[in-house]
């Protein structure tokens, strides 16, 4: 197993080439000047050439690509000529708000997912089997900024019960930082408060990030779980006077994992990729603003160091998932 | 067995997790400190800068009133000169020599003295670096036409006698030189202001998170007389309008400035609100492409200003009222019966048809600040009237810093050009000077106007020190601008603003009122 | 062993009446049937026939702002006196069009490299692939934005950057049926006869893989629909006075929640198209690929 682990994360070195080319060609050839408008309305040209010296902009294209390179084997992603600070820093700051919103996002999904799978495959054919099959595919048409905007406006205004934005209230300093999470932060500083704040604050916008991979999850929960139930060995199980809950849990739970996972895997990348949309509506602090921000400002650092760090962050999802799953069913080989 | 595993670790852990959690002892956190009060105040502006000499925008004057010091405040309605640093001043008779006796209290927050080296180091600077506020005194204040008579004593010899020169002091902050110099870099000290303090201002930086919030802090060497009983404010960034109200109506926010009318209107009965609707300086006008493209033909501009439907501007702007002219009501100087130009179609067409395309047929392009819902509005509304002549309308959203590189020549400049022009200070010459001379040109305000007489008109305004001969030339200077059309002049809009009514304090002064002076205010 | 091809009751007509058959059999496939008919139909004729035309091509009303849903406004009015329900009709068209020719655009590109790749092999498959993959890894939406934002706003502008980040999917699975089609009897017999690889290419393997890419594309027709509204919303997309139910969408974010009716009217324009979308696609790969059937 460890070479499989060994030989997929070499392979991260020719997607992360692979990834900063792509990025490079797209943020060289558009048409704009950066330069100009990060200088500011007042700047003369000899401060905007002096701009695009600092940042090595005046260089041939392949000098800045090796640049880049370079500073990336040290964890320089550049610097943003818009807040003028590392990229690095920046998106250290930002992505552990949005990576704890598409983690909870996908913690709700798979808490109620898979119940709500296994319910429909028990009773299915009856109503609310059809239901939840209409729901589902609802659920994945609902475009989220709709959704977050509906719950916003149902939650957060008219009956008042959740919060309107942000990651806690304005007045609340956040606990020290440790992970990013404002969650795990505060429940290792001990902070009940803050903790309950933060989920509060976090309720909205996960549960609209939720929806489609929670569909999903339904779906494939249901379905695996009819397969599992129609096989040989559980009507040997069930013949043989083990209980239904039993064979439930012992057979159908090492489906659920599977199917879980496979929606993890799925949706991770969309989720991290997507998450702008409600990060917009809920004034959400994470790496969809940010790089939003950057490329209005044709800012092509930043936008290159998120989409190099979502890339990453999706490779090596994938990576834990295919462990997982040959933990899971040791039958899968390791290719 | 194999495949539960995964699951029973998770469970378990998790759970001991939550026990450390509960067993700990749990530190007093949540609200901020013990007793002090904490105003929050709601807005959709980040301030990615904090250096004052090159700072721009409403939400970095907050941020410098309220950090840093001028020599100079502005305050009351009409708004007035009000002692800063400084504590006297007095001018000579020609208008030509200020001189400013510094408040012996001043201190920075290092615990250092302010003195006239500061003051002079500071205004060096930032005519120096010829960005953020220093247009406007540029050619007024000179290098080396400020000196330190002695440690509390500053004196200012000024190149032209210039009337508004105490309205244009509260702009231009004071910074503690020794901190600047120790830290210069290559680029005279821009980077590191940029996110830090070299200030004496009554509140410090206690919370940066840009894009989020900025928390101040009550200065410990804070030595201004006559404060609140603030103890921290807290610059919310809240992207949109609606939550801003929001926030304000549960009392989590205290005060609201990017409201718009319809946020107002819904305001009217909130209980523990107050609204404050008050007439400013801020123009609001699309300037048009005067000397390039089919607006430089003064006809096409008259008949464009008499196609406008004036009256959808003032409905879809709400709280506001049109303008009459090129200044702001209520303004000193103001002429108020100027022949200004309201929707007559049949006064249009006879313009139309003195232009080269006197059946219209042609394509006009209009640019505005993607996002910003009002100059979409009046964008809409152009288009609408537009159609009268047979005019099309090409609408473009772009982002600011996209418009303004727009404006660098009147080849790249679009034929219409929404812009709001706040005056800074109380005074027509700010707005004169911005938006119409032509020094001005390659800038935002005031893009490709040029006009020699205006010009003359301006200049003489500006250095006149004879208040009566003042109103003169102004009035001289609207009917010159309204005769050469070459904005379409829109609507005064009221400043809009909601409190609750726990802020105590707040007297309302028609200049840079949404970047509020935390100091005298208490909750 | 020559078909009578306008004969109505030969064997691949057969095919075809009984996927139907099947296709009614099922309610919901039915459901988004008519739902996309709808929606095609405002798409086609929703500008003609919207009570308030003027409207749509950005005339206003500013006596009428914020009129509640009412006889005269079905979804009431907006800030500039425009008549919702007409702007959201209009917005079919323009929301409707986008997404098909992101799925169209996208679709014929994914289609040309996938097969090349998949028919070619070796390197070119190789470097092809890698390239799908790499297009995969980064964010679409980020992508679609990025490229987007720097050519202008614009509808052709955000149709083709959105389509620059569609493609991958279409390359990958006309790459995996060109793959198993290689291996066809009919393949190799007409290679017997001399036919070129082009010919193989197009006259034979294609119209093989079609049935899956016309599923795929009409599974993505409702996402490529939200995706469109999802630029829209964020700002990059189209300029004004288009009607875009994404951009009217987000400027009604300022008026809630008093003025709801903004809101909703192109929210649940969306939901619906999207909706009806996502039922017939589904209903469409139970029918043409039972193997894809769970």
């Amino acid at each position: 197993m460890l070479l499989f682990i060994l030989r997929r994360l070499l392979m991260l070195i020719p997607v992360i080439i692979g990834l900063t080319v792509i990025m490079f060609a797209i943020a060289r050839l558009l048409p704009g000047d950066p330069v100009g408008l990060a200088a500011g309305p007042n700047a003369t040209q000899a401060e905007i050439a002096a701009l695009a010296v600092e940042f090595g902009l005046d260089q041939p294209i392949w000098v800045q690509y090796w640049t880049y390179v370079t500073g990336l084997m040290q964890g320089d992603l550049g610097t943003s000529l818009l807040t003028r600070r590392p990229v690095a820093a920046d998106i250290a700051a930002y992505l552990p708000a949005t990576l704890e919103l598409v983690f909870a996002a996908m913690a709700f999904a798979v808490l109620v997912g898979i119940p709500l799978g296994l319910v429909t495959a028990v009773w299915r054919n009856k109503w609310p089997d059809y239901l939840s099959q209409v729901a589902a595919i609802g659920a994945i048409s609902m475009p989220r900024f709709f959704l977050g905007l509906l719950l916003q406006l149902c939650f957060a205004m008219w009956l008042m019960w959740l919060p309107l934005g942000g990651r806690l209230p304005i007045i609340v300093i956040p606990p020290p930082r440790f992970t990013g999470f404002m969650t795990i932060d505060s429940l290792i500083a001990g902070d009940w408060d803050t903790f309950t704040l933060s989920l509060r604050h976090l309720a909205l916008p996960a549960i609209a990030m939720s929806l489609s991979p929670l569909a999903t999850i339904m779906r494939m929960m249901r379905a695996s779980t009819i397969e599992v139930m129609g096989q040989d060995y559980v009507m040997t199980a069930r013949a043989l006077g083990l209980s239904p809950r039993l064979i439930i849990t012992k057979y159908v739970a090492r489906n659920a994992i599977s199917a879980t996972l496979t929606v993890i895997g799925l949706y991770f990348g969309w989720l991290l990729g997507g998450t702008v949309l409600v990060e917009t509506v809920f004034d959400w602090p994470g790496l969809g603003l940010y790089a939003t921000k950057a490329i209005v400002s044709q800012d092509m650092m930043p936008v290159i160091g998120v989409a190099l760090v979502i890339g990453l962050l999706f490779v090596l999802a994938n990576l834990i998932i295919d462990v997982l799953y040959g933990v899971i069913n040791p039958k899968v080989r390791y290719s | 067995m194999k495949t539960s595993t995964p699951l029973n670790l998770n469970r378990r852990s998790l759970l001991a997790l939550a026990g450390v959690g509960l067993a700990s002892t749990v530190f007093p956190r949540g609200v901020f400190a013990q007793n002090s009060a904490v105003l929050v105040i709601a807005s959709n502006q980040d301030i990615p800068n904090f250096d004052p000499h090159t700072a721009t925008g409403y939400s970095a004057s907050f941020f410098m009133r309220n950090v840093y010091d001028p020599l100079v405040r502005v305050g009351g309605n009409p708004p007035e000169a009000v002692p800063g640093i400084a504590a006297l001043w007095e001018a000579s008779a020609d208008g030509k020599t200020y001189t400013f006796t510094l408040n012996p209290d001043a201190k920075f927050h290092s615990g250092a003295e302010v003195t006239a080296e500061d003051v002079v180091y500071s205004f060096e600077r930032a005519l120096r670096l010829a960005k953020g506020n220093s247009w406007m005194i540029r050619d007024i204040v000179v290098p080396g036409g400020v000196t330190a008579v002695d440690a509390g004593t500053v004196q200012f010899d000024l190149a032209v006698p210039f009337a508004p020169f105490l309205q244009v002091m509260p702009w231009i902050f004071i910074v503690e030189k020794a901190v600047v110099e120790a830290n210069l870099g290559t680029d005279d000290g821009q980077t590191w202001l940029m996110t830090n303090t070299a200030a004496s201002g009554p509140f410090t930086v206690l919370r940066a998170e840009p894009g989020t919030l900025f928390q101040l802090g009550r200065a410990p060497t804070a030595w201004q007389a006559n404060g609140g009983n603030l103890g921290g404010v807290i610059w919310q960034i809240t992207r949109e309008a609606a939550t801003q109200r929001l926030l304000l109506e549960r009392g989590e926010a205290q005060i609201a400035v990017d409201l718009t009318s319809e946020d107002m209107d819904a305001l009217e009965n909130s209980p523990g609100v107050v609204r404050i609707l008050e007439p400013e300086y801020r123009t609001f006008s699309i300037k048009m492409n005067t000397e390039a493209g089919p607006c430089a033909d003064i006809n096409m501009r008259k008949a464009i200003s008499y196609a406008t439907n004036y009256q959808a501007i003032q409905d879809a702007a709400g709280y506001a009222n049109l303008m009459t002219g090129p200044l702001p009501d209520g303004i000193m100087g103001h002429k108020p019966d100027l022949d200004v130009y309201r929707m007559d179609l049949e006064k249009a067409k006879e313009h139309l048809a003195k232009t080269a395309t006197p059946e219209g047929g042609i394509k006009l392009r209009m640019v505005h600040v993607s996002g910003l819902e009002q100059q979409r509005r009046w964008a809409l509304i152009m288009l609408d009237s537009l159609k009268a002549l047979n005019i099309e309308l090409e609408i473009m959203p772009m982002n600011w810093p996209d418009m303004v590189a727009a404006c660098k020549s009147p080849e790249t400049f679009p034929d219409l050009f929404p812009v709001y022009q706040t005056a800074n200070y109380g005074d027509p010459d700010n707005i004169a000077f911005a938006a119409y001379h032509s020094s001005r040109n390659g800038g935002w305000q005031n893009a490709v106007y040029k006009n020699p007489a205006v010009d003359a008109l301006i200049e003489a305004g500006r250095a006149e020190v004879d208040p009566a001969k003042r109103m003169e030339i102004y009035a001289q200077f609207q009917e010159a601008v309204v005769a050469d059309a070459p904005d379409i002049f829109g609507v005064l809009e009221k400043r809009r603003l909601a409190m609750r009514d726990t802020v105590k304090g707040y007297s309302f002064t028609p200049v840079a009122s949404n970047a509020i002076e935390a100091f005298g205010l208490s909750l | 062993m020559s078909y009578a091809m306008d004969d109505l009751t030969g064997p691949r007509f057969d095919k075809l009446r009984r996927a139907f058959f099947r296709f009614r059999q099922s309610k919901l496939s039915l459901l988004g049937g008519m739902l996309v008919a709808l929606v095609l139909f405002f798409a086609i004729f929703g500008t003609a026939l919207a009570p308030y035309p003027d409207h749509i091509a950005g005339g206003l009303d500013t006596s009428n702002r914020f009129v509640a849903p009412s006889w005269e406004h079905p979804f009431g009015t907006n800030e500039l006196g425009q008549d919702v329900l007409s702007l959201v009709m209009a917005g079919t068209t323009v929301s409707v069009l986008a997404g098909f020719g992101v799925v169209l655009i996208g679709s014929v590109i994914g289609t040309i490299i996938g097969a090349i790749a998949g028919f070619a092999g070796g390197w070119l498959d190789e470097v092809l692939m890698r390239l799908t993959d790499l297009t995969l890894t980064i964010p679409g939406l980020i992508l679609a934005m990025a490229i987007a934002a720097a050519l202008g706003p614009g509808f052709g502008n955000m149709v083709i950057a959105i389509s620059l980040s569609w493609w991958p999917g279409y390359a990958r699975l006309v790459r995996g049926e060109v793959l198993a089609a290689r291996e066809e009897v009919y393949v190799t017999a007409a290679r017997a006869i001399g036919a070129s690889p082009a010919r193989i290419l197009f006259r034979h393997i294609l119209p093989n893989t079609v049935s899956p890419i016309i599923v795929k594309m009409s599974l993505d027709m409702g996402f490529a629909i939200l995706t469109v509204a999802g630029l829209g919303f964020i700002g990059i997309g189209v300029r004004p006075p288009t009607p875009e139910w994404g951009t009217l969408l987000a400027i009604s974010r300022s008026y809630m929640p008093e003025y709801w009716w903004t809101a909703m009217a192109p929210g649940m324009a969306m939901f619906v198209a999207v909706f009806g979308f996502n039922l017939l696609g589904d209903g469409l790969r139970d029918v043409l690929d039972p193997k894809a059937r769970r």
